[in-house]
């Protein structure tokens, strides 16, 4: 049993592997997986600072943006201690955390479309079902291969996002902004996110033949989160702890059903008979 | 002889539409099945089937004594399968290539795929990167992957389709000594002098199978058999006294070369040679007309087509 279990082990270790080093040797797929996010973040910093810096909160109040901030309000009374700028500046580092969904979900569509397609493409899916590895081996050992540097590189952009705040000189809103929500959204959110992704990439990649086109039927999960990001900034609604629990267990119900569809898919008949 | 594949009404349909139907094999230890069929005959849904990557609709297989719908991952442990298309990660190296295959076993990983690099005379280009490689390479690689965990019984379907002579030639070298190795061999081809040289037995297979059997009884069962008798010169005489032989079947003249149909061709030659002989023929040389595998696998074809 203890052998057998070592066995799989060393199987899911081989694939994890396999993938990273087929992936970070394509230039495109690192570059991808490391760029992006790191563009994501510096581009939120770079946006929060200029539209501070240049628009001013004066002017931000008469946008929608004002009756955004009027329902943060609501909710965080304490913010009503800072400068007016000070709110705003809290308002928008708070929406990063789902900003930074984003990145989660890239970068695991990434990992899903680059490696199946390319299985598909060198058609070397067959000889490796001949193989003693299980299907189901063979779908976790490239799930985490995804979805492990996907939560690492998330965090670091996270990390990064908060050096970058204060470097910025708001190292005192800090309090304000590492709040439940923010951890709720990093530890919960991001791998759930993180693994619909990857397995809506491994959806997409059974019926696609080019990693392109399975990344555009897989990114139709950012949609949802850029709506979440847009309700809270014009105030129609505020992703509290409580909504952001009701969202974490949808999202785990869904990945339940997600991953019950992605593993009927993988499985040796339907991938040498069904992918084409 | 223990028999390693045996399959009992092994039938695969897709929708409505057959793939296999009743197929019923053996293949002994250390024995090669030749596997004939036309383009579309099922030849390569019946691998999958025996090795386990498809399940049968109807019927079962065993192989080295396991079932091969019940038992997959230890049926893995025991088979080689070369596919049709040798698929490997083209940007990674041939040796990184195998590695990643044969650690999916319980073996010595390193040094059985350095031993396959240098059996397959691919050492030298072992940290190449298999999109480098040419096609012949490519398929000792494959035929690499298939062996690296030394398995009992292999499958090898069209090894030397689309590759130039001379890689054909190295990988039917490479067959052979598989053979001499004793590992048991199904082997899908279209090329039939490949199957005549390596095979123990030749299945004729067209969605069911046709015949199975040596090409050796194939050809006498399909085939009267026929000697060449080469004259100075034929005469009417000499054609006369053949056709009265009540052995002679069938005469046929072409040149100066006559065409003779026997029965009981062992027995009634030397007879046959004799009465030319005493007809004043003055022979030059007698041979048996051999069929090609390539005659006997056309009128089974054919049959098979026309009964279907």
């Amino acid at each position: 049993m203890k052998e057998g279990k070592a066995q799989m082990r060393k199987r899911i270790i081989n694939i994890i592997g396999k993938e990273w080093k087929s992936t970070f040797i394509n230039l495109n797929s690192a570059l991808f997986i490391t760029l992006l996010p790191l563009m994501i973040t510096v581009q939120a910093l770079i946006l929060i600072y200029l539209v501070l810096k240049f628009a001013g909160a004066e002017v931000l109040v008469k946008t929608l943006l004002g009756k955004g901030m009027e329902t943060w309000l609501i909710i965080f009374p304490e913010l009503e201690e800072l400068h007016l700028i000070e709110r705003f500046q809290v308002f928008f580092f708070a929406q990063f955390p789902f900003y930074l969904l984003l990145i989660p979900i890239m970068v695991s569509v990434s990992f899903a479309t680059f490696s199946i397609v390319e299985e598909k493409q060198t058609r070397t899916l067959e000889p490796l079902l001949a193989t003693p590895v299980r299907t189901w081996e063979l779908l976790f050992g490239k799930a985490l291969a995804g979805v492990l540097p996907s939560l690492l590189i998330t965090w670091f952009c996270a990390g990064l996002f908060l050096i970058g705040i204060t470097w910025m000189g708001s190292g005192h809103l800090l309090e304000f902004v590492l709040n439940a929500q923010w951890f709720i959204s990093l530890f919960l959110l991001v791998p759930l996110f993180s693994l619909l992704a990857f397995m809506l990439g491994v959806i997409a990649s059974s019926r696609a033949n080019d990693p392109k086109t399975a990344q555009n039927i897989a990114v139709i999960i950012v949609l949802p989160i850029l709506a979440i990001v847009g309700m809270q900034l014009i105030g129609f609604t505020v992703f509290i702890s409580a909504r952001l629990f009701v969202l974490s267990i949808t999202m785990g119900i869904l990945n339940f059903f997600v991953l019950c569809v992605a593993v009927r898919l993988f499985q040796r008949e339907s991938i040498v008979v069904r992918w084409r | 002889m223990s028999v390693m594949i045996e399959s009992f009404d092994l039938t695969r349909k897709f929708g409505n539409r057959t793939a296999v139907e009743d197929l019923n094999i053996q293949v002994n230890k250390g024995w090669i099945l030749g596997f004939l069929g036309p383009n579309g005959a099922g030849k390569t849904t019946t691998i999958r089937m025996l090795a386990g990557i498809i399940t049968p609709t109807r019927g079962y297989a065993v192989v080295a004594g396991i079932r091969t719908d019940k038992e997959v991952e230890r049926l893995h442990e025991v088979i080689g399968l070369l596919t049709e298309s040798p698929g490997f990660y083209e940007r990674l190296t041939a040796r990184e290539n195998l590695l990643y295959f044969a650690r999916f076993y319980d073996i010595d990983a390193n040094s059985q795929v350095d031993k396959y690099l240098k059996k397959m005379d691919l050492w030298e280009r072992r940290n190449d990167k298999v999109g480098t490689f040419s096609k012949g390479m490519k398929q000792r690689l494959a035929l690499a992957r298939a062996l690296v965990h030394k398995p009992e019984v292999l499958f090898l379907d069209e090894p030397t389709a689309g590759l130039d002579p001379k890689s054909a030639k190295e990988v039917r070298e490479l067959i052979m000594k598989l053979k001499e190795e004793e590992r048991t061999i199904f082997l899908s081809t279209h090329n039939l002098e490949e199957a005549e040289l390596l095979c123990n037995q030749i299945a004729v297979f067209r969605t069911r199978l046709v015949t199975l059997d040596t090409s050796h009884n194939l050809r006498n069962l399909l085939f009267q058999r026929q000697v060449i008798v080469e004259l100075e010169a034929v005469n009417e005489k000499i054609i006369s006294t053949v056709k009265s032989l009540d052995f002679v079947l069938n005469v046929a003249k072409d040149g100066k070369q006559l065409i003779i149909e026997l029965r009981d061709f062992d027995k009634n030659r030397p007879e046959l040679v004799r009465c030319i002989v005493e007809s004043n023929g003055k022979i030059r040389s007698v041979f048996e007309k051999k069929h090609s595998l390539e005659e006997i696998y056309l009128t089974l074809i054919k049959e098979e087509g026309v009964g279907a």
